[in-house]
C-alpha cells in the first residue's frame, strides 16, 4: 500500500509539472513558427480555449485525487472491507484519462493544412481542434461525475460516523495542501511578531505552484529570446510576412486557376447581365458614390455618365482605372479591395451609366470618347486614349 | 520608556478623499461623453473643446492623475502616519501638496480642452505644467521622507515599500519622458524622434499603469486590507520577493506596447519576455492580499468594505494575467489597435484602481468622521452596481475588439480585403452602445457612493487631529524572533529608495541606449526628408485635434495591412516625428500613407462633414479649422525649435520658412480651386491638408522611381 502511495504522489507530481509545462509550451506553437495555420485567429481561439479546459481539467483531477486519497486513507484507518481496490482502479484510470487528454493536444498542433477552409482555416485542423475540445469536455465530465460519487461517500461516511466536527472537505484539503497552507490554528507558530498599527505579518511558505510558475516564466523567457535571437529558429516580424505573403499568392493562384475569375484589363469583356450590374451597383452607391456621387453625376470625382473621360472610356480602360488607380489624381487602386470579376462588374455598371443624365452632374473633364464598333481592337485605342488624355491633363493644368 | 503624545493630521487625508470623489466623477463623466461620441459624432457638438481628440485626454487624465491620484495621496496620509506612528513631517507641505496637485488637475483641463497636448498619451501636459508636476512631486516626497526619518517605527512596513518604489519610479519617468525644448510659453516638442520617442513614451506609459496605478494601490491595500479585515498579512517573504521583482522586472516591460512596429525586434522581444515573467510577482500581491483574507471570508459576505477590496484585487489578477498574454506576438497580433485593449485596461481601473478607492472610502470616511457608515445597505447596493456595470463595460469590448480584428484580417479567396475599414467601424456600433450602459451603471454606482458618504459626514463629527501616543525610535532596533536579512533595510528608508532606483532604472537603460547610440536600430532613408512649413503647422494641428487618439500611424508587416495601408513602416521614416504619432488605437483606419490616396478636395468635405465622403463614418466634424487662421507668427520659433533637436533645415531657414508656407498654401488653394471648393489660403484646414497629403510619402517618392524604371 504505501508502495501505491510514493507512486500515486508522483504521478500527481508529474500532472501539475506537465500542465505547467505544456500551457507555455502550447503558447510558443501558437507563436511565430507555424505562422501560416496558428497565426489565424479562429485557431487561436480554439487553441485558447484547449489550454484553458486543459489548465480546468488539472485542477479538477488534482481534487478528484485528493478527495480520492482522504477517502482512501479513511478507508485504510478504518481497515474495512477491501473495496477500497475499485476506487484505486478508477484514481489510475482517471489518471491515464487525463494523460490521454495531454497526449489530445499535441497532434492539434501540428496537424498539416488541406486544401477546404473554415474561416480561414482548413477544416482538417478546425475538425481537429474540435474534437479535442470535445474530448476535453467529456473528461471534465467523468471528472465531475467522480467528484461528486467521491463527495457524496465522504458525506455518508461523515454522516455514518456522526464527526460534524472536522468540516474539512476535499476542496478545502487540497487548497490547504496546494498552497502549503500552514493551519490557522498553527498560526502563532509563524507569527513574526511584527506590529504595525495592529498589522501582524504571518511567515507561510511561498506558494509551490507560485514558486514555479515563476521559475517556469523564467525559463520560457530564456528559450524565448534563445529561439528568436540566438538560434533564429523562429521567424522575426518582417520575415513573418514574407512567410505569410508567399502562402497567400500561393493560395490565390490555386484559387484563380480554379474559379476561373481571372479577368484582368486585357481579357475583359462588357457584362450585361442584371445581376452582374446589381452586383456593381451595391459596391458603387456604398463605395464610389463618395467621389462620384450615387448616380454618377460627380462630385470630387469626374462625371460617369458624359461623354468625356479622363483616362479612356472603353471597357478595358475603365477597368484598368479601378484596378490600378490614378494615385496622384485622387483615384485610389481597389485590387486589393476587390476581385477582378467584381471589378469587371464595376467598369460594366459604370458603363452602363453612360448617357442617364442625373439632375445635376460635373461639368465634362477629359476628352471626347466615342465608342468604336465592335471588333476594332481596344487595345490600341486605349493607347491613343492615354495620349490624348496626357495632352489634355497639360491644358486643363494650364487653365 | 517614555511614551509620547502626538496627532495625526486627518485634515490632509479629508481634502484628498474629497477630491478624490469630485475628479472621480468629473473623470467619469468625460469618459462618458467620448463613450457615447464614438456612436453618435453630433454629442461632439462640433465645437473643438468638446470633440472626442481634445475631450479624451481629460479624461484618462483625470481618472488616473486626479482620480486614482488623490487616492493614492488619501490613501498614503493617512496610512504612513499610522505606520510610522508620527503626524506627517509637515503640514504646511501636506497643504501646498494639496492645493498645488488641485492646481495642476485645473490647469491639465483647461489647456488640454484648448488644444495644448505634448501628443504623447498619458503624458500630454505641456511643459509648464510638467514642471509644477516636478514641483509639487518633490514637496510630496520631501513630506513623505520627512515623516519616514521622524517615524517612532522601528522597521518600515510592506506598505511603505512600495509608496518609496511609486515615488522615486514615477520622478524618474517623468523627468526623463517630459523632455522636451519650449518654442512659445505654452507649446514644446518632444526631445526625442519617431522610435526612440515611442520607446521612452512606451517606457513611461506602460510604468505610469506599473508605478501609479499598480504599486501605490499595493501599498494602500496591504494596509487597508488587513486593517479591514482584521488579519495578519500572510506571508512576509512573500511581500519581500514580489515586491522586489515586481519593481525590476515590471520596467522593461514597456516595448510590449510596440510589438510588430518599427522598433527594433530585439526591443520587443524583451517587452515580450518580461511581460511573461511579470505574471508571478504580480501575482504575488493578489495571493498575499487574497490569502490574507483566510479565516475572515464570514466577514466579506457582511461588509460591504471588503467586498470590494476583494473584487478589486481578483481584477488586479485577471488583469495582470491578461497583460502578459496580450504580450505575446500571436496574441497581440488581433488584440493591438482595437477595442480589446480598451476592455483590458478598464478591467484594471474600473476593478482594480475604482474598486480599491471606493473601499479605502468607505473605510475612511467613517473613521475620520467617528461615526458608523450611513448606509451598509446602499454600499453593498453599490457593490453590486458596480461590479454590473464593469461586466457590462468589458464584454461588449472585448467582443468588439475580437470581432473586429478577425475582420480586419479576413480576405476573400481570391485574395481581396473582405471588408472595408468602415465597415468593420458600423459593425461594432452596437457594442459600443452597450459600453456607454456599462460605463453610466458603473457612474450611478458612484453617484450612490458620494450621497452615502455624504450622509455619513453630515452624521459624524470630524476628527482633524486624532491623539496616538508610541514610544520614541529606539536607538538600536529590537529584534523580535527570527531574524531576517531583509529587516536591514526596512529600518533604513534611504537605503531603501536607492536600491530601488537602481533596481528600476536597469531595465530603461538597458533598453533605451542601445536604441539611442546604435545607428544599425533605426537604418536611415535617403528619400526621408523634413517636413515643409506648412506641413509643420499641419501636423501641429493633428495633434492639436488629438488625431492619434484614433488614428495609428503604423503599419504593421501583416498581409491585410500591406493590403489595405500600403507598404509596412519603416523605422527611417519617423527621424524628424517630434513627437511620435504611433497612436496606440484604431477607431479610425491608419493613416501613416494616407498622403496622395485622396485628392485635397476629399480631405476637404471630409474634414467638414466626413460623412458626406464615407457615409457611416464616426468622425467627428472639425468646421472651426476652416475659420481659424494659421497662426504664422510661430513659424520661425518652431523651425529654429526643430533645428535645435537637430532637424537639418538650412541655416537662417527659419526666416524664409514663411515665404515656402504662403507658396504650398496657394498651390493647395488652386487644388481645391479646380473642384469648385474656395478657401482663402491662410486657413488652419490648409496647412492640415499639407500635413495629410505629406503623410508616408516620403518612400513612395523612392518607389515610383523604382517602378517607372521597370
Amino acid at each position: 500500500m504505501k508502495n501505491f502511495f510514493k507512486k500515486y504522489s508522483s504521478l500527481k507530481w508529474k500532472v501539475m509539472i506537465v500542465t505547467v509545462l505544456l500551457s507555455p509550451a502550447s503558447v510558443f506553437a501558437a507563436g511565430p513558427p507555424v505562422a501560416s495555420e496558428l497565426s489565424n485567429p479562429l485557431a487561436i481561439v480554439l487553441l485558447v480555449v484547449i489550454i484553458g479546459l486543459l489548465l480546468v481539467i488539472a485542477l479538477l483531477a488534482n481534487i478528484v485525487i485528493g478527495a480520492a486519497k482522504l477517502n482512501l486513507q479513511r478507508f485504510i484507518s478504518e481497515k474495512k472491507k477491501n473495496n477500497t481496490v475499485s476506487k484505486i482502479l478508477g484514481v489510475v484510470l482517471l489518471c491515464c484519462i487525463t494523460g490521454a487528454a495531454f497526449a489530445a493536444d499535441s497532434p492539434a498542433t501540428t496537424t498539416a493544412a488541406t486544401d477546404t477552409s473554415i474561416a480561414g482555416l482548413s477544416s482538417t485542423s478546425f475538425y481537429a481542434l474540435l474534437s479535442v475540445i470535445f474530448l476535453e469536455l467529456i473528461i471534465l465530465i467523468t471528472l465531475l461525475f467522480n467528484l461528486k460519487k467521491l463527495l457524496q461517500s465522504e458525506k455518508l461516511a461523515a454522516t455514518i460516523q456522526g464527526d460534524e466536527v472536522a468540516p474539512e472537505t476535499a476542496f478545502s484539503g487540497w487548497w490547504e495542501k496546494v498552497n502549503s497552507f500552514v493551519p490557522m490554528k498553527e498560526e502563532a507558530q509563524i507569527d513574526l511578531g511584527h506590529n504595525y498599527d495592529g498589522i501582524r505579518e504571518l511567515d507561510n511558505r511561498l506558494p509551490p505552484w507560485w514558486l514555479y510558475g515563476f521559475y517556469v516564466c523564467i525559463i520560457f523567457a530564456a528559450i524565448y529570446l534563445y529561439r528568436y535571437h540566438v538560434a533564429h529558429s523562429a521567424p522575426l516580424s518582417g520575415e513573418e510576412l514574407k512567410i505569410e505573403l508567399a502562402k497567400a499568392d500561393a493560395d490565390k493562384q490555386e484559387y484563380l486557376k480554379k474559379a476561373g475569375n481571372s479577368v484582368d484589363e486585357n481579357t475583359v469583356k462588357l457584362l450585361t447581365d442584371a445581376k452582374d450590374l446589381d452586383a456593381a451597383k451595391a459596391i458603387f452607391t456604398t463605395i464610389c458614390a463618395a467621389c462620384h456621387k450615387p448616380d454618377g453625376g460627380g462630385l470630387v470625382g469626374p462625371n460617369l455618365t458624359d461623354d468625356y473621360w479622363l483616362h479612356g472610356g472603353g471597357i478595358k480602360d475603365i477597368f484598368k482605372t479601378i484596378k490600378y488607380g490614378w494615385p496622384e489624381k485622387g483615384m485610389q487602386s481597389w485590387k486589393d479591395n476587390y476581385t477582378p470579376l467584381q471589378i469587371a462588374q464595376l467598369a460594366s455598371y459604370v458603363k452602363s451609366l453612360h448617357g442617364t443624365k442625373p439632375a445635376i452632374a460635373k461639368e465634362p473633364q477629359g476628352t471626347l470618347y466615342v465608342e468604336e464598333k465592335a471588333g476594332a481592337s481596344d487595345s490600341t485605342k486605349a493607347k491613343t486614349d492615354s495620349l490624348k488624355t496626357n495632352a489634355d491633363k497639360k491644358i486643363t493644368g494650364a487653365k | 520608556m517614555q511614551v509620547e503624545k502626538f496627532y495625526y493630521d486627518n485634515k490632509s487625508v479629508k481634502m484628498f478623499a474629497y477630491a478624490t470623489m469630485l475628479w472621480g466623477i468629473v473623470g467619469m463623466l468625460a469618459g462618458l461623453l467620448i463613450a457615447v461620441q464614438i456612436y453618435l459624432p453630433a454629442a461632439n457638438f462640433d465645437l473643438p473643446f468638446t470633440t472626442f481628440g481634445r475631450v479624451r485626454p481629460v479624461h484618462t487624465n483625470a481618472v488616473i492623475f486626479a482620480f486614482v491620484g488623490n487616492g493614492i495621496f488619501m490613501g498614503v496620509y493617512y496610512s504612513l502616519q499610522r505606520l510610522c506612528k508620527a503626524r506627517m513631517f509637515s503640514d504646511v507641505l501636506s497643504k501646498i501638496h494639496f492645493w498645488g496637485w488641485q492646481l495642476i488637475i485645473v490647469l491639465a483641463a483647461v489647456t488640454l480642452l484648448a488644444g495644448y497636448t505634448s501628443g504623447k498619451e498619458y503624458a500630454e501636459l505641456e511643459w509648464p505644467i510638467d514642471i509644477l508636476i516636478t514641483l509639487i512631486w518633490v514637496v510630496f516626497g520631501i513630506n513623505m521622507f520627512g515623516t519616514l526619518i521622524k517615524r517612532r517605527e522601528s522597521h518600515i512596513y510592506v506598505a511603505i515599500w512600495f509608496y518609496i518604489a511609486t515615488w522615486v519610479t514615477v520622478a524618474m519617468l517623468h523627468i526623463v519622458n517630459s523632455f522636451e525644448v519650449p518654442f512659445s510659453f505654452m507649446k514644446s516638442y518632444s526631445f526625442y524622434a519617431g522610435v526612440q520617442d515611442a520607446l521612452v513614451q512606451w517606457w513611461y506609459g506602460h510604468n505610469a499603469v506599473a508605478f501609479f496605478l499598480t504599486t501605490p494601490y499595493l501599498g494602500v491595500m496591504y494596509y487597508f486590507l488587513p486593517k479591514a479585515a482584521n488579519r495578519p498579512v500572510y506571508s512576509y517573504r512573500l511581500s519581500i520577493i514580489h515586491f522586489w521583482a515586481l519593481i525590476f522586472l515590471y520596467i522593461w516591460a514597456g516595448p510590449h506596447h510596440l510589438l510588430y512596429t518599427a522598433l527594433p525586434d530585439w526591443a520587443q522581444s524583451l517587452g515580450t519576455v518580461f511581460s511573461i515573467m511579470l505574471i508571478a510577482p504580480s501575482w504575488g500581491g493578489m495571493l498575499n492580499g487574497l490569502f490574507t483574507l483566510r479565516g475572515a471570508w464570514d466577514k466579506v459576505r457582511e461588509e460591504p468594505v471588503l467586498k470590494f477590496f476583494v473584487v478589486a484585487v481578483t481584477c488586479y489578477g485577471m488583469s495582470t494575467f491578461e497583460g502578459p498574454m496580450l504580450a505575446l506576438k500571436s496574441v497581440n497580433a488581433i488584440s493591438h489597435y482595437t477595442d480589446w485593449t480598451v476592455a483590458h485596461v478598464h478591467v484594471g481601473a474600473l476593478g482594480w484602481n475604482g474598486f480599491m478607492t471606493f473601499g479605502m472610502l468607505y473605510y475612511l470616511i467613517p473613521k475620520l468622521f467617528n461615526t458608523p457608515l450611513y448606509s451598509k445597505k446602499l454600499a453593498t447596493n453599490h457593490f453590486w452596481i458596480g461590479t454590473i456595470g464593469i461586466v457590462l463595460y468589458a464584454i461588449p469590448m472585448y467582443w468588439a475588439g475580437f470581432t473586429q480584428a478577425t475582420m480586419w484580417k479576413q480576405f476573400t479567396e481570391d485574395g481581396t480585403l473582405k471588408f472595408q475599414f468602415l465597415e468593420t467601424v458600423t459593425h461594432i456600433i452596437p457594442m459600443y452602445i452597450t459600453r456607454s450602459i456599462g460605463g453610466a451603471i458603473y457612474l450611478s454606482g458612484a453617484l450612490l457612493m458620494i450621497y452615502n458618504l455624504i450622509k455619513t459626514i453630515k452624521s459624524g463629527s470630524f476628527v482633524g487631529d486624532e491623539a496616538a501616543e508610541s514610544a520614541p525610535l529606539p536607538k538600536v532596533h529590537e529584534t523580535h524572533g527570527k531574524q531576517y536579512w531583509h529587516r536591514w533595510i526596512e529600518a533604513r528608508p534611504i537605503q531603501m529608495l536607492i536600491l530601488s532606483l537602481v533596481a528600476v532604472a536597469i531595465g530603461g537603460i538597458i533598453e533605451m541606449l542601445p536604441t539611442f547610440l546604435i545607428k544599425s536600430n533605426i537604418p536611415t532613408i535617403a528619400s526621408v526628408k523634413p517636413y515643409t512649413a506648412l506641413e509643420l503647422q499641419g501636423r501641429d494641428i493633428y495633434i492639436r485635434e488629438g488625431c492619434y487618439l484614433c488614428h495609428s500611424q503604423m503599419i504593421r508587416p501583416f498581409r491585410d495591412e500591406v493590403a489595405r495601408y500600403g507598404e509596412y513602416s519603416k523605422a527611417g521614416e519617423f527621424v524628424y516625428d517630434h513627437p511620435f504619432q504611433w497612436g496606440s488605437k484604431r477607431t479610425g483606419p491608419d493613416l501613416a500613407r494616407i498622403g496622395g490616396k485622396y485628392p485635397d478636395s476629399w480631405h476637404y468635405n471630409h474634414m467638414w462633414d466626413p460623412r458626406s465622403m464615407s457615409p457611416g463614418s464616426v468622425m467627428p466634424n472639425y468646421p472651426w479649422l476652416f475659420d481659424n487662421k494659421l497662426d504664422t507668427a510661430i513659424t520661425p520659433a518652431k523651425i529654429r525649435a526643430m533645428q535645435t533637436l537637430g532637424v537639418p533645415y538650412p541655416e537662417g531657414y527659419d526666416k524664409k520658412a514663411n515665404a515656402d508656407l504662403v507658396e504650398q498654401a496657394k498651390t493647395i488653394q488652386a487644388n481645391l480651386k479646380k473642384d469648385k471648393l474656395d478657401t482663402p489660403a491662410d486657413r488652419e484646414i490648409v496647412a492640415l491638408i499639407a500635413y495629410l497629403q505629406r503623410m508616408g510619402t516620403d518612400i513612395k517618392g523612392q518607389q515610383k522611381t523604382a517602378a517607372a524604371f521597370k
